[in-house]
């Protein structure tokens, strides 16, 4: 492995924020493709960064600045990048249900998902099953991630689950769930696909998904 | 055994007569249920025409002569509210926090905006938006920082008058104007942004500490001097799956300032608890470094495990909650459920004392026979020896 870009796989790993741009652009300049910078050296340090997080050695925050040292370093690649160049891994809507305003789980789940390839499509806070659905058939997005921290909100994952059957899509699209009132039995309760308890769990659920399509 | 020596003694890790119970607080729903419904609904007040166009027009003027004064007797409701339920101990707290922007914002002085919006029963609640600093001008300019001698004074007066009326009848666990110091920050800050400028705004993080630092240090000792035997502070510094941050990056920055508050209580020979949502389990050990004599809420929907700590921590400091506000105390359980939770949570928790029972959270969606229940189940099986 060539040294600069393991330096790159190490700033992210390290969560460097202030090396990663000058470390960037000296694999630029050395000529590699920046997919090869991507694959080689910034999903795999997110990658550790991910393990170390389930390790316990690293923590919410520490998975914060991952994104925010991926999210420097992405317009450099990006924009040396020809058009057309990249695999994405898909698109997935990400929504905190109606009734609830809380961001912080679903923005750090959409943080390690567009780090990773995804194409976040994030709708936002309190948003109505109607409006997700509506996302479901303008974008053709077939996976969707659902938040929520209010336990007398849970019905609104339901409300979601509903109308994508009523709309004929239900067996188009993954529902996942997540969120501090959210829990495996709850899932099935309200008939989604699956539960995410972290982030990494969320990225492990929707690569699964992408990996089965 | 009177409720203030039964629980003061268990902070003190003392023999008791019985497992003490804390009321975690209860919101408008709960407290109209047992107070009665007041005549004009609050979301009516709040969302007509008229209030709207006030609100929008005149909200940050209004906020102490009318709206504080109004939050100000719905507190001491509350405080009413559990003291009648007869629980041991209550929450009580005075939130002189917030300024009113216009009909569905308000700001708090620690630099974070919230919604205000109703509660599903016809109250209104409020609801954290976004961060108010998104950058070192922001921080700079933040209009709403409170003159902490000035603010200190109201919440004497606020709690010279709470301990009057229910100092002798119930245990008062007393919160300032203040919320942690942490999670005062991540809320300013914002998330996404708060570990960023933890390492690169070093200098503004550490000024923002040091001012909540002064606030809570002040306030407290107005609440000590106005007779309030203890201080709760809420600081969630845990996620449902584990800390926010590292541990080891928590104690540097906020121990010290946790430390220094923690020591002045003492040193006025009041008691502190610390209420964090959410899985502490790697994080006791450094709370209990802080000098805290008690630790709330146990959170049930988080990983901690309550029974494990009381092995691991139970001699060291008085655990306080373990009863769920998901399920348990909302209208869907039966009250079996909650007499044979109870039942359980005594038998486990009870034995060595250090114990004190109550629900994990306040929420709109408790009803008030639920805590009734809760509290009677208390009394019937709660009696040293447990004999469970």
């Amino acid at each position: 492995m060539n040294e600069s870009i393991l330096a790159v796989r190490s700033a992210v790993e390290e969560l460097n924020l202030d090396d990663i741009c000058a470390l960037v652009e000296t694999c630029l300049k050395q000529g590699f493709d920046p997919e090869i910078i991507i694959q080689e050296g910034i999903s795999t340090g997110l990658e550790t960064v991910g393990r170390k997080f389930e390790e316990g050695e690293y923590f919410l925050a520490d998975l914060i600045m991952a994104g925010e040292v991926v999210k420097e370093a992405m317009p450099l690649l990006k924009e040396r990048m020809n058009p057309g160049d990249g695999k994405g891994k898909g698109k997935v809507i990400l929504a905190t249900v109606s009734g609830d305003i809380h961001e912080i789980g679903k923005n750090i789940v959409g943080m390690i998902l567009s780090a990773n390839g995804f194409d976040v499509i994030d709708l936002g806070v309190d948003v109505p099953a109607r409006k997700i659905v509506e996302t479901v058939k303008e974008t053709g997005a077939r996976l969707i991630g659902l938040s929520a921290l209010l336990t007398t909100m849970v019905g609104s994952i339901r409300d979601v689950v509903e109308s994508s059957r009523t709309a004929g899509l239900r067996d188009r699209v993954k529902i996942v769930i997540g969120g501090a009132c959210t829990s495996r039995d709850l899932c099935h309760e309200m008939g989604a696909d699956d539960y995410g308890e972290t982030a990494i769990d969320a990225l492990r659920i929707f690569n699964k998904y992408v990996a089965s399509a | 055994m009177h409720a203030i020596e039964r629980v003061l003694n268990t902070l003190d890790g003392k023999p008791v007569d019985r497992v003490p119970t804390f009321c975690a607080m209860v919101e408008d729903r709960t407290f109209n249920e047992i107070l009665g419904k007041p005549p004009i609904s609050q979301e009516w007040l709040m969302t007509n025409p008229i209030a709207r166009f006030v609100l929008d027009k005149w909200g940050p003027q209004i906020t102490k002569p009318i709206f504080q004064t109004e939050l100000n007797r719905a507190l001491i409701k509350r405080i009413r509210a559990q003291v009648e339920l007869g629980f041991d101990s209550v929450w009580a707290i005075h939130d002189e926090t917030f300024t009113v922007i216009d009909h569905t914002t308000m700001v708090r002085f620690s630099g974070s905006v919230f919604n205000i919006q109703p509660d599903g029963y016809g109250n209104m609640t409020y609801m954290y938006r976004e961060p108010g600093i998104k950058s070192r001008e922001d921080f700079e300019a933040w209009p709403y920082w409170p003159d902490a001698d000035d603010l200190a004074h109201r919440t004497y007066t606020f709690f010279k008058k709470v301990v009057a009326e229910y100092g002798q009848k119930t245990c008062l666990f007393g919160q300032g104007p203040t919320y942690g110091i942490q999670e005062s920050l991540l809320w300013a800050l914002g998330f996404e942004k708060m570990p960023v400028w933890i390492r690169k705004e070093k200098d503004l993080v550490k000024r923002y500490i040091d001012m909540n630092e002064e606030v809570c240090l002040k306030t407290n000792m107005a609440l000590l001097d106005a007779g309030v035997p203890v201080i709760i502070q809420t600081d969630d510094f845990a996620f449902k799956s584990g800390p926010i941050m590292n541990p080891k990056m928590i104690d540097e920055l906020f121990g010290p300032p946790y430390k220094r508050i923690i020591k002045a209580v003492h040193d006025r020979r009041g008691k502190y608890v610390l209420h964090s949502c959410g899985d502490n389990t790697r994080l006791f050990d450094t709370f209990i470094s802080w000098g805290v004599d008690g630790l709330h809420a146990y959170e049930n929907t988080s990983n901690v495990d309550i029974f494990k700590e009381k092995k691991l921590h139970g001699e060291k400091v008085t655990i306080i909650g373990g009863v769920g506000v998901d399920y348990l105390l909302t209208d869907r359980s039966q009250e079996i459920e909650v007499e044979e939770e109870v039942k359980r949570l005594i038998a486990e928790l009870g034995p060595g004392g250090r114990f004190i029972i109550a629900p994990v959270h306040s929420l709109s969606t408790i009803p008030a026979h639920k805590l009734r229940v809760m509290v009677d189940a208390v009394k019937r099986f709660g009696t040293y020896p447990i004999s469970l």
